[in-house]
């Protein structure tokens, strides 16, 4: 008999192995966190960590984002690497989004008179093997996006590079772009138009496969042909998330750093460019970017020390002091950014009922955001009613937005359904009772019997934002509204919910949220016109409306702040996604010898301005 | 004098008692077992009958209530939305046992029919059989459930299914061995030569008269699963809201454990630890009496 239950003696003691476990888990409710008053993070002076966020794996390097690689930690790494021809960005640490000239390849520019083109000069850099950095490495770009402009996730027609109707090199440190039309400048510099262009090492990148030798005569980019033979062979590289740190191209760069490791679960590892001669250099020798999947595993390691510049969960401001004396300064990291769930408005079963503006408003007046960013993210949050960040006073947003015209009121929302022709059922959840389109039915080809059940795919990794879920999903069911959550991590959100036709096997998707650390971080402009235009390359549900579309061009184009106010407010009575409290970026923890850290509204990082 | 030799020689007295009689009065004399048994009743009837006792919504989130100490009206405080933390241990549990009991079973039904046929059959038949047995038991559990688990969100009943189908692999050895042992016994020899089918061996003999390992396995794996719930929860990838588990309200809370929101973790854990320690003792017991059966 003994012989007989020996593997059931064996799975006992795995049992109580595992029993004990719990033990542990539940006894450390009753540890304190405190420990010595030493620095945090790594003792090495000339080396430092970086904790990216929660479930988010970089996982694209070319300077030219392809749809699913567009999370921001992939243009700072980007910049690291490849310094870009405008740098736009909210380092310097007041909070304000501005020209960055240290960080830019061009020394100036100058717009002409009647403002339809400008006039760029570069630094005098170099690449890393030597070569000089020069126009023809920015016409090299500006080719490449031309050619393959439907495959750059940042493309909406009509902007850059539609809106460049000649390149005209000068020398080759000067040249000139001329517009289709006179735009306004702001815009211009900042909104995803000049910023974005890189120069890119045109005598190293030319090719079309490994072996070929760039012949930078032959102005192979100059054809379409040639420039989208090139952009496939690049692209295929940069799918290659393995071969990064050993894939010769992307060793030819200009920026404060190179890469010496790059794995496909998120470790990164820059060491200094030692060839760099540029005006933003390096201090730090080393910087490493550290992935986590969950925001706990990664306060435990600011707890161990473990990282230099990390994060905590908002809901554990309250023990600042005690991290104070780990090290750590404390301090959130306000994001220039809104965050919300988009709808797909393609999806075959719900997308005709979510075109009806009475189901979207049902559904915003079933979210508590004030409840939600006071008590659910400790008040690390700001809650948001329209396109506009609300959480840094600005002149963008409009007095619709700011006044919020769909309070929290389940009831209203029950309402809002019960009168268009749904039902309750026994289940809680709203039929449509009564199609068709009269003004007591559920509208336009939402069929009898639909039932308001809805799927929301949901960034993994975060117990607050599993709370805000839980807190929605309730809300939601008290309006006669379903919610089921399935969460996976946030590359895979992005994979999972794509721009789509409702005969799209990749369509069933129907909410979407990858908002833990902020869904969108605008440019200095924030116009929107790459979330909310038709077709916009992060238009994830396929939203539509001509007058949006007129008011973003108008914003584009207008010297005056009067069309992005009314965008504002057009956007917060559609409701073109479910409108969030925007969560601050992350709630830093940064050691307390690590100087020169600002934390950029755009969620960028800029380690090459560290030191200790 | 004379009437005390009369009782010792009553007729009664020379009856021996039936082995069943045997394990009961072994298994009552067992402590820990019974402390166990006492745990588990007390676990089932905290989790199913509570509620009807300590009238809590755990369907709908309370963020005005989020966070609260333990006090007269939530005894053992609320959670980060607002649930009563005492009524989410009931709920919890109702999920936990529920998990536990149906996937235990399970995976004793499954590892019995496989672990008997393979005994039986002998032969290729048994080597494949349990060389997948083999296969199996190399690949950890905890690695397949996470793998599942991430593919497909898993409800209450494809939980009992997933665990149920990973955890039958050492009943279905036991059960080899214990048929190993009973298909040379003579009444199974008599029932093939008086033209008896396979299946009846199996059915009606093997598996009858293994039901003490059966029994003793069933409360092992039974625990086993209880853990495996945790587990899965733990991770974040358990039962999904409003619904919860013990491992799941363990997970929640343990983000809180630094805030010194003790009541979120301390209560969930001592459950599983209590639940998961009294199915083990009972196992103990009802092996230690089927161990004295049999020698009787």
């Amino acid at each position: 008999m003994t012989a007989r239950l020996g593997p059931v003696a064996r799975g006992r003691a795995v049992g109580l192995a595992a029993t004990a476990e719990a033990a542990l888990i539940a006894l450390t409710a009753c540890t304190s966190g405190s420990g010595p008053s030493t620095s945090g993070g790594s003792d090495h002076a000339d080396t430092v960590s970086y904790a990216l966020p929660a479930g988010v794996v970089p996982n694209w390097i070319l300077p030219i984002s392809t749809p699913g690689h567009t999370n921001s930690n992939n243009y700072s790494i980007q910049n690291l690497l490849w310094e870009p021809l405008i740098a736009y960005n909210g380092s310097s640490g007041s909070g304000k989004i501005q020209f960055d000239p240290k960080a830019s390849v061009a020394s100036s520019y100058t717009f002409s008179p009647d403002g339809t083109s400008v006039t760029i000069t570069l630094n005098d850099m170099k690449w890393s093997d030597g070569e000089p950095v020069t126009s023809r490495d920015v016409e090299f770009w500006f080719n490449l996006v031309t050619a393959n402009k439907t495959k750059w996730a940042r493309y909406r027609p009509g902007a850059m590079p539609d809106d460049v109707s000649s390149f005209t090199t000068v020398d080759d440190h000067t040249f000139t772009l001329t517009f289709d039309k006179v735009y306004n400048q702001n815009w211009l510099l900042s909104d995803n138009q000049l910023n974005e262009i890189t120069p890119l090492p045109y005598h190293a990148w030319a090719k079309t496969s490994a072996d070929a030798t760039v012949d930078t005569s032959a102005d192979l980019d100059r054809t379409t042909a040639g420039a989208q033979a090139i952009f496939s062979y690049l692209n295929e590289q940069a799918m290659d998330v393995s071969s990064y740190s050993s894939n010769p191209l992307w060793k030819v760069v200009d920026g404060p750093y190179t890469l010496s490791q790059f794995t496909t679960t998120g470790q990164v590892t820059f060491v200094k460019n030692a060839h760099y001669d540029g005006k933003d250099p390096a201090s730090i020798g080393t910087v490493k970017l550290l992935p986590f999947t969950t925001v706990d595993a990664e306060e435990n390691a600011v707890r161990a020390k473990e990282v230099d510049y990390g994060y905590i969960a908002p809901t554990d401001v309250s023990q600042k002091s005690t991290f104070t004396r780990l090290g750590y300064q404390i301090e959130p990291w306000k994001g220039w950014a809104i965050t919300y769930i988009p709808y797909n408005f393609n999806n075959p079963t719900l997308g005709a009922a979510f075109k009806q503006l009475y189901v979207r408003q049902a559904v915003q007046r079933s979210i508590d955001q004030k409840n939600i960013a006071g008590v659910i993210w400790n008040g690390a949050a700001t809650p948001t009613y329209g396109p506009i960040p609300q959480g840094t006073p600005n002149d963008f947003i409009s007095s619709t937005q700011k006044t919020n015209p769909y309070p929290y009121d389940p009831s209203a929302a029950k309402k809002l359904l019960t009168s268009h022709g749904w039902s309750i059922g026994s289940d809680g959840i709203a039929a449509c009772a009564q199609p068709g389109t009269a003004d007591d039915q559920c509208g336009a080809g939402v069929a009898a019997g639909t039932t308001l059940s809805m799927t929301l795919v949901s960034q993994s990794g975060s117990t607050v934002t599993d709370n805000m879920m839980s807190t929605i999903k309730s809300s939601l069911a008290k309006a006669g509204i379903g919610l089921t959550v399935k969460d996976v991590p946030a590359n895979e959100v992005l994979a999972q919910t794509p721009k789509c036709t409702p005969d799209d096997a990749a369509c069933s998707w129907q909410l979407s949220f990858f908002g833990t650390a902020g869904s969108w971080y605008f440019p200095a402009y924030p116009t929107g016109d790459q979330l909310f235009y038709s077709g916009g390359p992060t238009n994830f549900g396929s939203y539509a409306d001509s007058q949006v579309d007129s008011l973003i061009e108008q914003s584009s184009s207008s010297t005056s702040n009067e069309p992005i106010q009314q965008y504002s407010a057009a956007l917060t009575k559609q409701l073109p996604v479910i409108w969030l409290p925007n969560p601050d970026y992350q709630v830093s923890a940064v050691s307390t010898g690590l100087k020169g850290v600002t934390q950029d509204p755009l969620s960028r990082f800029h380690p090459q301005r560290w030191s200790w | 004098m004379s009437t005390v030799v009369e009782s010792q020689f009553e007729p009664r007295a020379l009856v021996a008692p039936s082995p069943g009689r045997v394990m009961l009065r072994r298994f009552l004399r067992n402590r820990v077992a019974i402390a166990g048994a006492v745990v588990i009743i007390l676990a089932v009837v905290f989790s199913f009958a509570g509620p009807l006792l300590w009238h809590t919504d755990q369907t709908h989130t309370d963020l005005t209530a989020a966070n609260l100490a333990p006090s007269a009206r939530h005894p053992l405080g609320t959670d980060a939305v607002g649930f009563d933390e005492l009524g989410r241990l009931m709920v919890g549990g109702r999920t936990s046992l529920l998990i536990g009991l149906s996937a235990g079973i399970l995976a004793t039904v499954i590892g019995t029919v496989w672990g008997s046929v393979a005994g039986y059959a002998g032969g290729w038949v048994e080597a494949v059989m349990m060389r997948i047995v083999d296969a199996g038991i190399a690949i950890p559990a905890l690695f397949i459930l996470l793998v599942i688990a991430a593919i497909a969100q898993p409800n209450t009943a494809g939980l009992v299914l997933i665990l149920g189908l990973v955890s039958w692999l050492v009943p279905s050895r036991l059960m080899r061995a214990e048929t190993l042992s009973l298909k040379h016994s003579d009444y199974i020899q008599t029932l093939r030569a008086i033209g008896g089918s396979h299946a009846r061996a199996i059915v009606h003999h093997i598996v009858p008269n293994s039901v003490s390992t059966i029994v003793v396995a069933v409360t092992f794996q039974i625990a086993d699963s209880i853990l495996l719930v945790a587990y899965v929860s733990y991770l974040g990838l358990g039962v999904k809201s409003p619904d919860t588990d013990w491992g799941g309200m363990l997970s929640q809370g343990l983000s809180q454990a630094y805030n010194g929101r003790w009541w979120l973790i301390v209560p969930a854990g001592l459950v599983i630890i209590l639940v998961v320690c009294a199915f083990n003792a009972i196992g103990d017991g009802l092996r230690d009496s089927f161990e004295v059966g049999g020698r009787r």
